[in-house]
């Protein structure tokens, strides 16, 4: 058969040429493949993680007039439910204990009965810290607000019943309160309550026999739940799974008729995955699919290095005989050759890496997502394979005369996208979309809760992507400007190594300048694509620290533990112990603006500045040092968040007035404050609302200077200063240091993921350089061993012809990588803008890889280095089956 | 214009003595020349005769240098060592296209005047001479791509004559040409060689044009068959 007698000969003949492409198709599938084991080793991990973090799934609430029992049958009953146990709730007027010859009363607090078996059901909602794990429990802030331990006994007040006395067993931590005390049935988006301080659980028999009276007498202090644990075997995707959830949710309420109202907690926490998924997807888009086109762009560039040998073999074939079909046939058994080999290589590696960096061997989360990842990978090579071999050599069949298929070089008009000015419309359209989608923030995964969809602003990725065409067209389009009319300054540039035959060089170059414009591109493309990927990293492993000091506050903080109250004098204490440099104090309140509970730090604006490494990226409307030089002046002035600043309508000077605890009656009193400013991050605050204020005037409107934190600064060593603190301090505080917040948040989901997706992407944009650089020139110089063989017969010398070889080696590098940083410049700015809903906080500046772009340049040049000196080594010999062809 | 590098030395210009040249190995060999001796002296011009495969272009790639012989040997007493003969004491036209593709007509046929380090302004003057001469001045601006095939072939005459080597070696000159053009390059290089003193070497199929040369050689199954006597040993 014809074609397998032409394939054998391509392998035996052209099998550089084979190779090349086939690697070029081996790294697009990899690139593709790995980033599908990515996205499905993060999809599912995000799942399962979110999963895990939720102690209990589901708590039923049975409604007012219901029967529990009945509620307790249905959730038992209902498909998919492993576990689902009755917990009583009931209000108390308070708790009261007498030890020590003081009495100690607290307000409100709640009662819970739990039933046999709750703790080994619901393991992560129960911690004992002090005493047994059975019996009657006591909130561990409750204990310490009547100073309890077990073996005391504590009385608990009901309303309209006689006050019942019980013995404690144990001290425990609910580590879940918030949820646990959620509101259930609450509508979505609505303000979390604050969990109670008070709280004392009960054996289920126990809790019967105080709260069944006050449950018939006073139905609405009493009421019960069912707590549930669901089957695990939910879909892959967090987006699937919340939505299969929730979807079980809605129908175990419509089985209750009204009788209960599910508390999705598994549900909140998958919705809260659906954002990571989103921007994991989002990541993919920005990150993986540019390298992926790069390698398609870069295998193309090296096929088409090829192409003028290909015209002469189909023109030598045509000669003899061979009619269209033919020719095309022949192309398209390359076509598969070349793509079996590129595919089959690539999805080995691709198997290989995502074993390496993700631990997912597959390229999907299930059969179908690897089938289909795979699938997906392997079409995109063979789509490669055809536009690259199989499409030019079906247009040069039909359309070239043999004559024409054997010239190399033509004197042709500059692109007509080139005159049409292509690049620079690209290049406005990118900058006016990226103008636009950054007016209203760039807020590209939106997983609005309770809505099963998540919205992801695909329409944000347009900015960047006609700005990475156009970057590319303006690097085609400035070096093919200076190859077409920069002559002079080509030849003056390549005189030192070529000397008398400079003019003939810059001839050279100049007359090929499709080409080396195109090789030019390519080295500039992959030099953004090196550079943006990397500054990215960098930028995110940056503000992963930043998030550190932010989430831990200081290098060590002192937390004081609930119940224990302690003024600014304890910072002395503190401050003497060795390797301790400064000690900030740092009160922490609750703070009730209209009906919303807000977090209120009370600080020493002269320098908490300085001890919380507070950065202008924190507040708006000036400086750091601007807005709390504005507080320390004003001492009722309040910082708040922007959030609150639209809620409430603020304008700069207005009075607000929260609602503060009184450190002398325990109750909320209102305080006038003046809002001053906006503040964004502050240590040890949460993401959303908080507020700012002088710790001086909060002192003085509650009668309470009690600190929260302390902020400390080290000399040394965090962690041994840290150790230090928790052997003095004992249990009275807890000390954390940021080694321990770096480990919380190094191993977090996205920076887990992220560091393999970059690790990965870095590799790979090594090897593209490589190929960019190398491959390229080596391929390109190797199809014109013809004319290196025609110079050397003419009696060139090997310094001669290397001044050929270097010089379009040296335009194509230099050229390529001076603007390819500057296009990677105005990427990465881009790129970090438009995925600012990654950073957390958003970035004042970018961090740049001095190390990683060092080793890519070094890595570009080796391979140009490598590729010219074979090169100039070959055009040495001259191949002699080349000179009797001529 | 002497643009020849080469001290000038007495003797032959090239030199074959009991040359042969086997390509490939084993059972795949190929014998192209065998046993072959013969000297080429300045100022004679000889037609280089033979059947396809008869070991012509084998023979004239040995007397350039470009190849080396498998058996006996070849020098070139009067021109120096291997390196010494290109650019300059030897030129060659070769049979298929060899202008560069990238570079006009001008360019190329001053290439060689270039790779002997003539400024460029000089070279080009010269190339442009050449050119005149063969009647094809008019494409000095022209791309190979644009040109037909026996216009290539005598800009490809004009490069060789520009460097006015001491031996032109031409391996079917003519074989693109119609047999006016034909003879009108084998013309130009009978001429040059002349004015320059060169010896010409003409491998060609052709009666016609072996005829326009004083002396004769023919191949056969890789063997020359005269001028043996001549060897130049002695």
């Amino acid at each position: 058969m014809f074609e397998l007698t032409w394939i054998r000969g391509l392998l035996a003949h052209r099998r550089v040429r084979l190779l090349a492409v086939a690697a070029g198709i081996a790294v697009t599938v990899a690139l593709l493949a790995s980033i599908g084991s990515f996205l499905s080793a993060s999809t599912s991990q995000m799942t399962r993680r979110a999963i895990e973090r939720v102690p209990l799934d589901w708590q039923v609430e049975a409604q007012p007039g219901s029967n529990p029992t009945a509620v307790l049958d249905t959730v038992k009953a209902f498909p998919g439910v492993t576990r689902a146990l009755p917990v009583g709730f009931a209000d108390s007027s308070g708790f009261q204990a007498t030890t020590g010859g003081s009495t100690q009363t607290t307000g409100p607090g709640r009662v819970l009965g739990l039933p046999d078996g709750y703790r080994q059901a619901f393991p992560g909602e129960l911690r004992t810290l002090v005493g047994s794990d059975s019996g009657v429990l006591v909130y561990q802030q409750t204990a310490a607000n009547l100073h309890v331990s077990p073996g005391d006994t504590v009385t608990i007040t009901r309303a309209g019943q006689s006050p019942s006395e019980v013995r404690v067993d144990g001290i425990v931590d609910l580590p879940a309160i918030d949820s646990l005390f959620q509101n259930v049935g609450a509508p979505a988006g609505a303000q979390p309550q604050a969990p109670p301080d008070n709280v004392i659980l009960l054996p289920e028999a126990r809790w019967q026999q105080l709260f069944g009276p006050l449950a018939r007498a006073r139905p609405e202090l009493v009421h019960d739940q069912v707590h549930a644990t669901l089957d695990h075997q939910l879909p892959a995707s967090p987006a699937a799974a919340y939505v299969k959830v929730s979807g079980l949710a809605r129908n175990l309420e419509t089985q209750l008729v009204g009788a209960g109202l599910v508390g999705d907690n598994v549900g909140s926490a998958l919705a809260a995955a659906r954002s990571d998924a989103g921007y994991a997807q989002i990541l993919f888009l920005f990150l993986g699919l540019p390298g992926a086109v790069l390698a398609g762009l870069l295998t193309g560039s090296i096929a088409a290095a090829g192409a003028g040998r290909r015209r002469h073999d189909q023109a030598l074939l045509r000669a003899r005989g061979a009619a269209t079909g033919q020719l095309v046939r022949v192309a398209l058994a390359e076509t598969a050759v070349v793509a079996a080999a590129g595919v089959a290589v690539g999805l080995a590696a691709a198997v290989a890496i995502g074993a390496g960096s993700f631990g997912s061997v597959g390229f999907g989360a299930g059969p179908l997502s690897a089938a289909l990842w795979g699938t997906g990978a392997a079409l995109a090579g063979l789509l490669v394979a055809a536009l690259v071999i199989a499409l030019p050599a079906w247009r040069d069949a039909r359309t070239l005369t043999v004559t024409g298929a054997l010239r190399q070089v033509r004197r042709s008009p500059s692109p007509r996208w080139l005159r049409l000015g292509l690049d620079l419309i690209l290049l406005a359209i990118g900058g006016t979309l990226f103008y636009l989608t950054g007016r209203n923030g760039y807020k590209l995964v939106l997983a609005v809760e309770g809505v099963p969809t998540v919205s992801v602003n695909y329409y944000a990725l347009l900015g960047p992507l006609f700005t990475w065409l156009g970057a590319g067209l303006l690097i085609y389009r400035l070096a093919y400007l200076t190859l077409a009319h920069g002559r002079g300054l080509l030849t003056r540039l390549v005189r030192p190594i070529a000397g008398q035959l400079a003019g003939t060089v810059s001839a050279t170059m100049s007359r090929q300048r499709r080409q080396l414009a195109w090789a030019v591109t390519l080295v500039g493309l992959t030099a953004m694509f090196a550079a943006s990927t990397a500054i990215f990293n960098a930028t995110y492993r940056q503000q992963a620290e930043v998030d550190a000091v932010l989430t831990n506050g200081a290098p060590v903080v002192v937390s004081e533990s609930p119940g224990v109250s302690v003024g600014p004098s304890e910072a002395d204490t503190i401050a003497s112990i060795p390797g301790v440099r400064t000690v900030e104090p740092l009160q922490h309140r609750f703070a009730y603006v209209g009906a919303d509970l807000q977090d209120l730090y009370g600080v020493r604006p002269d320098t908490i500045v300085a001890a919380g490494k507070l950065q202008n990226a924190y507040v708006r409307g000036g400086t750091v040092h601007d807005l709390y030089a504005r507080l320390a002046s004003q001492p009722d002035g309040v910082l708040v968040s922007d959030e609150t600043v639209k809620d409430f309508q603020l304008t700069q000077g207005d009075r607000i007035t929260l609602r503060l605890q009184d450190g002398r009656t325990g109750q909320y009193t209102n305080v006038p404050f003046t809002y001053i400013g906006i503040t964004t991050e502050f240590p040890t605050a949460p993401s959303d609302s908080f507020l700012v204020a002088n710790a001086s005037y909060v002192a003085a409107q509650t009668g309470s200077d009690a600190v929260a934190h302390f902020l400390v600064d080290t000399a040394g060593n965090p962690a041994q200063v840290a150790d230090r603190l928790r052997t003095a301090l004992g249990a009275s505080a807890t000390v954390t240091d940021i080694a321990s917040s770096r480990r919380i948040i190094g191993s977090s989901l996205t920076a887990v993921q992220l560091s393999g997706l970059t690790r990965v992407e870095l590799g790979f944009a090594l090897l593209l350089a490589a190929a960019a650089t190398g491959l390229a020139l080596a391929v390109g110089l190797a199809e014109r061993r013809r004319g290196f063989a025609i110079t050397h017969a003419l009696g060139a010398k090997p310094r001669q012809l290397a001044s050929f070889i270097w010089g379009e080696a040296g335009f194509m590098t230099i050229a390529g990588l001076l603007l390819g940083t500057a296009g990677a410049a105005a990427i990465t700015t881009m790129l970090v803008k438009v995925l600012t809903g990654v950073f957390d906080p958003p970035p004042s500046q970018l961090a740049i890889p001095w190390a990683y772009l060092a080793t890519t340049i070094a890595v570009a040049l080796a391979a140009v280095a490598l590729a010219a000196t074979g090169a100039q080594r070959a055009a040495r010999r001259p191949p002699l089956e080349i000179l009797r062809e001529l | 214009m002497s643009t020849s590098t080469a001290t000038e030395r007495a003797g032959p210009l090239a030199c074959c003595l009991h040359v042969s040249h086997t390509y490939g190995h084993g059972s795949s060999a190929t014998v192209a020349v065998t046993d072959t001796s013969c000297e080429i002296r300045p100022g004679e011009l000889i037609a280089l005769t033979g059947p396809s495969g008869s070991g012509k272009t084998t023979l004239l790639y040995l007397l350039a240098g470009l190849d080396r012989p498998t058996g006996g040997t070849v020098s070139w007493p009067a021109l120096g060592g291997i390196e010494d003969l290109r650019p300059g004491p030897i030129a060659m036209v070769f049979q298929g296209p060899s202008l560069l593709p990238p570079l006009t007509v001008l360019e190329n046929v001053a290439l060689p005047l270039q790779l002997l380090g003539s400024p460029e302004p000089q070279a080009l003057a010269a190339a442009a001479a050449a050119l005149e001469r063969l009647g094809i001045g008019e494409l000095v601006a022209k791309l190979p791509e644009e040109i037909s095939g026996g216009q290539a072939q005598r800009a490809a005459v004009a490069r060789v004559l520009v460097s006015r080597p001491r031996l032109i070696l031409a391996d079917e000159p003519t074989g693109q040409l119609d047999h006016e053009n034909g003879l009108l390059a084998v013309g130009v290089l009978i001429e040059t060689a002349r004015e320059t003193g060169a010896a010409l070497v003409v491998s060609t199929h052709d009666p016609e044009i072996a005829a326009s040369l004083p002396e004769q050689w023919q191949m056969a199954d890789g063997r020359l068959s005269v001028r043996e006597e001549a060897a130049c040993s002695s």
